[in-house]
């Protein structure tokens, strides 16, 4: 269009718009090095006086952040993997396979997405609850805590997805039978197939999906917070950061919070900024975040 | 999610030419590959019978119940009361809550896509495009704790935007604490965090527009703003439907940003059906009417849904 014709009025836009985007985080990473007199008065300081690690030191303690941050790794770890693993072979079974029943499976994989997820906030937590002989629960359910009070509840309800598998099988679709079909010949099982010429062929999106997956999972809240609230010991990052901000006079732990958020974002975005463009490109395949 | 809509017809097409020896070696093959199928769907079946199938059928049980928790056995069964209650005299949950879930959603849709369209157009003429887009995207990758909590910290009296308006000769504003200002507040946090990924979307529409279009255009003559009307406008507008309803499904659903920077207050300034249904379940233990709000809120976003795809079916468009 007015390619060239007016370049700096669009760089004056793009400009001042990435600007607005960085300066919260610029603003995150100032606050957490500001003093408790300092963080909150007027008037208002960009720079801290001093760049004092001390809020990073309390951090660590305040919030037990070795242990925030362990199950954080372990319920992203767990949600990562399984939904690897299952989307992938759930995936070849739907592009590769044949089998009776095969287009109901990918009608049902297709219809499931259409359900959003707020509306299993409610029966998840009250189906791990209920859990049989888990927690200290009967068979049928009755007495204990169930499932809630264990790690893998930050993870239960995520580890299958139906994004994952549809995206999967539509990369598999393309791997030319032939190749399967000499393997198989050559006396290869359908694992052996999958494991050594499906997976290897759709690394491309695996690593897409992955990283999507691990940065939704990483950065989950709300289920999180529903879990956490059963058994404090598997709060995960997001949720001690956001209960300490709650919980003890916000003006002067704020810098602490900031301190945190740093540490535990610092992660995620530098995986970001190493493999953004398999990143960017899940977004543009799931067309929505 | 919302987009799937491949059809099942592309399995049939693709699937597999088995050479077999035999009409029997063929059948023995066969079965043994639907077995193997199976198992390899085995995991994720199983996951959908737990927690898809048997969820959505104790949401409805549980909507159509009253039960104080614990005992199962305790559910009684109320048929549309818990529905009735929402829709009462004196309920909150047509206004203010239903209405701030709409305000909250249309207020991000506005602000996001007119900061999309104007960041998309411009970053189409720029070099370093790619570096533009990463720093548009930091907000999508960053929890909504961080975001929440940060921007809840700019607009404190000593915080990063009062200072802003306090160097330019304004008076502070509580932006958070006034009830007015509550909402708008949040809006803007939820557009500058999904801003990145509408820019993306644009982006990718604005490159399927054919270039030949622009030169027949400056041929003839025509300025930069007759040019953005008449050929980038229309022609990007499956792109522009879609941001629309995407974003406007999530500003339906989202209440985590909230739970995190107001809690629904002050007072239920910034209450959204998603966060009643929440705290009707969390805090008061009233599971019946939580229930009953999903399914509401669920029939809101179904609709939204459903018009998208008729808008892209009856344009035959496969999105």
């Amino acid at each position: 269009m007015n390619r060239r014709r007016f370049p700096w009025l669009s760089y004056l836009l793009v400009v001042t718009g990435a600007v607005l985007t960085v300066v919260p985080f610029a603003d995150m990473v100032m606050t957490s090095f500001k003093g408790p007199a300092e963080a909150g008065t007027l008037p208002y300081r960009f720079l801290p006086r001093a760049f004092d690690l001390s809020n990073y030191r309390a951090a660590v303690h305040q919030l037990d952040l070795p242990v925030l941050f362990r199950n954080s790794v372990v319920a992203t770890a767990l949600i990562t993997g399984s939904v690897l693993l299952t989307s992938s072979l759930a995936g070849y079974a739907l592009a590769k396979l044949r089998f009776p029943g095969r287009d109901l499976v990918f009608r049902l994989v297709l219809s499931t997405m259409m359900f959003p997820p707020f509306l299993f906030f409610i029966p998840h937590f009250l189906i791990l609850v209920h859990w049989p002989l888990a927690g200290g629960n009967d068979l049928l359910g009755r007495g204990g805590a169930g499932l809630t009070v264990s790690i893998v509840a930050l993870a239960m309800p995520f580890l299958v997805s139906s994004f994952g598998i549809f995206l999967t099988r539509q990369f598999m679709i393309s791997i030319p039978d032939e190749v399967l079909e000499a393997a198989r010949i050559d006396g290869a099982g359908e694992f052996t197939v999958w494991w050594r010429i499906v997976v290897p062929q759709t690394r491309p999106v695996l690593l897409t999906l992955g990283l999507l997956t691990f940065v939704d999972a990483w950065n989950e809240y709300i289920w999180a917070l529903l879990v956490s609230t059963a058994d404090p010991d598997v709060m995960t990052l997001p949720v001690g950061i956001q209960l300490l901000q709650d919980y003890v006079d916000p003006t002067r732990t704020m810098p602490i919070v900031m301190a945190g958020l740093v540490l535990s974002t610092l992660p995620i975005l530098t995986l970001f900024l190493l493999l953004q463009k398999h990143y960017i490109r899940g977004v543009m395949l799931s067309g929505l975040k | 999610m919302v987009n799937a809509t491949l059809t099942p017809e592309t399995t049939r097409r693709a699937a597999p030419g088995a050479p077999a020896t035999g009409i029997h070696g063929r059948d023995r093959r066969g079965r043994r590959q639907a077995v193997v199928a199976y198992l390899f769907l085995a995991p994720a079946l199983l996951f959908f019978a737990v927690f898809l199938v048997l969820p959505l059928g104790f949401a409805v049980l549980l909507s159509t119940s009253r039960w104080a928790g614990f005992d199962l056995g305790d559910i009684q069964p109320v048929g549309l009361d818990n529905f009735a209650a929402l829709f009462a005299d004196g309920s909150t949950f047509l206004t203010p809550v239903l209405t701030n879930t709409l305000l909250f959603a249309l207020g991000t849709v506005a602000l996001a896509l007119a900061g999309s369209v104007l960041v998309a157009t411009c970053i189409d003429n720029l070099r370093f495009q790619g570096l533009w887009r990463t720093l548009y995207f930091l907000p999508i990758v960053t929890t909504v704790v961080a975001v929440g909590n940060v921007w809840k910290y700019m607009y404190e009296p000593g915080g990063l935007v009062n200072g802003v308006l306090n160097a330019l000769g304004f008076g502070s504003v509580a932006f958070l604490q006034d009830p007015d200002t509550a909402l708008p507040s949040v809006v803007v946090v939820q557009a500058w965090a999904s801003v990145g990924s509408a820019i993306l979307v644009l982006t990718a529409g604005l490159k399927s527009i054919p270039e030949t279009y622009y030169e027949a255009a400056a041929l003839d003559g025509a300025g930069p703003g007759t040019v953005f009307l008449r050929i980038t406008l229309p022609l990007l507008r499956p792109s522009l439907v879609f941001v629309c309803v995407t974003q406007f499904l999530t500003g339906l659903q989202s209440f985590a940003l909230i739970i995190v920077m107001t809690k629904g207050g002050p007072g239920d300034a910034t209450e959204v059906a998603a966060l009643e249904m929440y705290r009707q379940a969390f805090s008061y233990g009233d599971w019946g009417t939580a229930s009953a709000a999903a399914f509401v809120l669920f029939a809101v976003v179904l609709t939204v849904t459903l018009a998208q795809l008729w808008f892209f079916r009856r344009r035959g468009e496969d999105v």
